[in-house]
């Protein structure tokens, strides 16, 4: 430990700022209440705050940030300039923590290159808590103090600092910049650890019982509708206790074109699971349409779902969202405890939630730009989807395996998830059936053949066919389902000898919304497929021969063996249950159901936030799910 | 060849295109996508060939509605902007009263020979197919809107509140600092630009689609307004939108 006086901490940050290749940033305050801010003078700086209004995270996963730009005419594309080295001064150790529970996050499967350049090149002095918010319970949550995640910290001894050094790069940045630096003596090392012990003890809020049991008590509690339908009834949607909060970490991405309609930026903004549209999709569909189901996914998210997959209940107790609330509903403790005392006269016994098993494997960066890739096919397929076939202009093959999706750019509009409709075995190209329902879509069916596009992926799990060797299979497609369906369908037929007995069931609404009309006639003929399609009505104008009635109708028509037959059903959302049902009733096991869900799958690498159905990311973690597996999680079917 | 566009007034007071006027070098960039035909503000040249019409203000009376049915006729896309085109705007804040009065407050005598009706925003009387919200609109929105229609995007305009942008902005909560604000059931997309500079949101972007009203107006009697101040909150731009729901 190191001990500066003020006046010598005084001309070590002027002597940073005045370094031009360093930004320094620092709190100052803004009106009565403080934020962090390019510091001009050392005298700006506020080591005396309680709070600031947004947590230093702005620094790394700004509210705004062009991920890269690129030109419409060929979609060719910048990256951005590197970022400067910056020095933040005076960060909160809970601000710490949640900076060391974002890096968590965005480092799991594949880093996010962006958040971790910036994190990287940046060095954190912190500061302990002199004044405490009334909302702060970062006590209970372990952390007032810390003793990693920064690279130096600074505790306030009266006419000087006292600093620990965290870090190479902070003893460095402190002998560099800093003069008349001493060794603290062992009156100054006793008074930090006493002002420590007093920072423990001043929070104003308190917990009734102990935190550990946070993720237990919330599992009691999910099948509480009244629960949550009364503690969100005043929620106005606003979305400021997920805005402020310094673990929070969805995003969305937008195109956004320059005036002369020549480049794009593609920029990624804050997003927040408690506002309406978060979980909506192209077609309308929106997963999470209500509130008190919004509401419970924050707490959810920060109590259950992440401590299940990181091991840390992700908050870190600043009190901002309690702050910022303007009903005053989203002060953790206050939920926290209704929901403890709620659970108690329920006559629950709760016990504290075992650790899991965190095994958090991270393997490369992830890459947002797309690769270019060329349409060289176009077959419009009804008055809403056409099939495109589409080759990568490097020659290389997608790599795809049945059942995932790619993220396909059109220049100047976005992005949009779309399912791979073609098998692996064709080669060097692959197919998408895309039906115009957003933005993406509908500008997709006005390219033509040469025309390009941008491709991100394959992403998401696909089907396992190694695992379905040998086995009877009955496809279950509705509407559109056929699109990610065919892709597994026509990887059976081209290996045909290592599957069992194959049956397709295909049903759309009526006669004219039927997708790949001719290769159903095709594969009606096969001897070794039976198939059955079916129309949910038929207009007089229409001609049809076969089934009337929904897809569940054909279940009945088919004979199979349900310990041996294994059932894969894409459709729409309202489509599942009746045919699990049904198949259910046929004595299909669960565990040989397999289903294929739709979320909104916005950036494909199980980071922003939105395809998440209770703790499962659909880009990542699906979008293929064996039934077994999801018929306990609420928000999957 | 470049789509050509058209700007159209009704009951309002013309800020809107003030705002399209005042883009001033956006204005030149602007102008080599788009043909002007009609723009009364800065030009004195008028066609009835245009692919795009820009309609300002609200429909306070029933002879407007043919002109606005033959706008649409006219035109490919019809964009409401502003306040008054968009959610009726303060215009409705005539609708509370009683409509003969109205006429004789603004004309006295002659109320006889004006005719009135309550008014409404144009998607009241014909489709409209994008919106450019705001009194007065962001001349930034307005530009983002017309990109997207360029490109044959649906525009891109935010249905969560205010209070994203605020807190994005970091500034104080008006009521932090002893103000109403109706931010919180406010589509955004200004960028909080009141808040910003200090004052509070009115509401000139209108509701979001599903506000929490009964809410706000809980905070805004908790944080001191009287019921009746609350409601007024509501009334000044809200008007149309609360009559309808």
């Amino acid at each position: 430990m190191k001990i500066l006086s003020k006046e010598d901490f005084s001309d070590f940050v002027n002597a940073l700022i005045k370094d031009d290749s360093l930004d320094v940033i620092g709190v100052k305050s803004k009106g009565n209440k403080f934020a962090f801010g390019p510091l001009e003078e050392a005298s700006e700086l506020r080591l005396d705050y309680d709070v600031t209004l947004l947590p230093p995270k702005k620094y790394f996963f700004p509210q705004r940030e062009t991920l890269f730009t690129y030109n419409i005419a060929d979609g060719s594309s910048a990256k951005n300039a590197e970022a400067k080295p910056s020095v933040i001064i005076g960060v909160h150790p809970y601000d710490i923590v949640a900076l060391f529970h974002m890096d968590e996050i965005f480092k799991e499967t594949k880093s996010d290159p962006h958040y971790f350049e910036k994190r990287n090149s940046t060095i954190i002095i912190g500061v302990n808590i002199q004044k405490m918010s009334k909302w702060n319970f970062s006590p209970y949550m372990g952390c007032a103090t810390v003793d990693y995640g920064y690279d130096l910290m600074l505790t306030d001894l009266g006419n000087r600092y006292a600093i620990s050094v965290g870090s190479q790069k902070g003893g460095e940045l402190l002998s560099k910049y800093a003069k008349n630096i001493t060794g603290a003596l062992a009156r100054d090392i006793q008074l930090v650890g006493q002002k420590k012990r007093e920072i423990v003890n001043m929070s104003q809020q308190k917990f009734d019982f102990p935190i550990e049991m946070i993720p237990e008590l919330l599992k009691e509690t999910y099948e509480e509708s009244g629960f949550w339908e009364e503690h969100a009834e005043k929620c106005l949607a606003c979305g400021s206790c997920v805005l402020v909060c310094p673990t929070c970490y969805c995003f969305d991405v937008k195109d956004n074109p320059d005036l002369a309609l020549e480049n794009v930026e593609r920029v990624r903004t804050w997003d927040g699971c408690l506002l309406e549209d978060f979980a909506k999709i192209a077609s309308g569909e929106n997963f999470r349409p209500t509130r008190p189901t919004r509401y419970r996914h924050r707490y959810f998210k920060k109590g259950k779902y992440l401590f299940d997959r990181f091991g840390f209940i992700s908050c870190v107790g600043c009190g901002r969202c309690s702050s910022n609330c303007l009903p005053n509903i989203a002060n953790p403790v206050d939920l926290f405890n209704d929901m403890y005392h709620e659970t108690r006269s329920m006559g629950v016994q709760l016990a504290p939630a075992q650790t899991p098993e965190v095994n958090i494997q991270s393997e490369g960066n992830i890459d947002y730009v797309p690769k270019l890739a060329t349409i060289v096919k176009k077959v419009v397929m009804t008055a809403n989807e056409t099939l495109f076939e589409i080759k990568m202009d490097d020659g290389s093959e997608l790599g795809h395996k049945p059942g995932q999706f790619a993220e396909i750019s059109v220049f100047g509009i976005g992005e949009a998830p779309i399912s791979i409709s073609s098998p692996p075995t064709k080669k060097g190209t692959f197919e998408i059936c895309v039906r115009k329902v957003g933005n993406v879509t509908n500008k997709l069916h006005t390219l033509n053949v040469g025309d390009r596009v941008g491709v991100r992926g394959p992403f998401g799990n696909g089907f396992d066919v190694d695992s379905l060797k040998g086995k009877d299979l009955l496809f279950v497609a509705g509407g559109l389902g056929i699109a990610p369906l065919r892709s597994l369908f026509n990887y059976v037929l081209d290996n045909r000898k290592d599957y069992g007995h194959v049956v397709l069931l295909y049903g759309c609404k009526e006669p004219r919304e039927l997708l790949f009309s001719e290769e159903m006639q095709a594969v009606s003929r096969r001897p070794d497929v039976e198939f059955k399609s079916t129309v949910n009505w038929c207009p007089d104008n229409e001609a049809w021969g076969g089934n009337i009635g929904v897809i569940t109708t054909l279940i009945p028509q088919v004979s199979f063996d349900p310990n041996k037959i294994h059932a894969i059903v894409c459709g729409p959302p309202v489509m599942y249950k009746y045919v699990i049902a049904d198949l259910k009733a046929r004595k299909v096991p669960d565990d040989h159901i397999i289903v294929s869900l739709e979320r909104r799958m916005k950036c494909g690498v199980g980071k922003c936030g939105h395809c998440q159905i209770n703790q499962i990311y659909v880009c990542k973690d699906g979008p293929v799910f064996n039934y077994a597996k999801i018929k306990g999680i609420p928000e999957a079917l | 060849m470049k789509p050509k566009v058209a700007f159209f007034d009704f009951a309002g007071c013309e800020g809107d295109q003030l705002q399209v006027a005042n883009l001033e070098e956006e204005l030149l960039t602007l102008l080599g996508q788009v043909e002007v035909v009609s723009f009364r503000e800065v030009m004195k040249e008028h066609s009835d060939d245009y692919d795009i019409a820009f309609i300002e203000g609200s429909c306070t009376r029933l002879q407007d509605e043919d002109r606005l049915k033959q706008i649409r006729k006219n035109a490919k896309i019809v964009v409401a902007i502003g306040s008054c085109a968009t959610i009726g705007g303060i215009n409705a804040l005539k609708n509370y009263k009683n409509l003969d009065e109205v006429r004789k407050t603004v004309y006295g005598e002659n109320a006889k020979l004006f005719d009135t009706y309550a008014a409404r925003p144009i998607d009241a009387v014909i489709p409209v197919d994008a919106y450019v919200y705001g009194c007065p609109i962001d001349r930034t929105e307005f530009l983002q809107v017309v990109k997207s229609l360029l490109l044959g995007k649906k525009p891109d305009i935010p249905n969560y509140p205010v209070c994203v942008e605020c807190k994005k902005n970091e500034n104080i909560c008006a009521f932090e600092r002893g103000q109403f604000c109706v931010g919180p059931v406010t589509r955004a997309g200004c960028n909080s630009c009141c808040v910003n500079e200090g004052t509070v949101c009115w509401g000139c972007r209108g509701l979001v689609d599903n506000p929490n009203e009964n809410s706000h107006k809980e905070v805004l009697i908790k944080y001191g307004l009287t019921v009746d101040d609350a409601i007024g909150k509501f009334k000044l731009y809200f008007g149309w939108q609360e009559a309808k729901r």
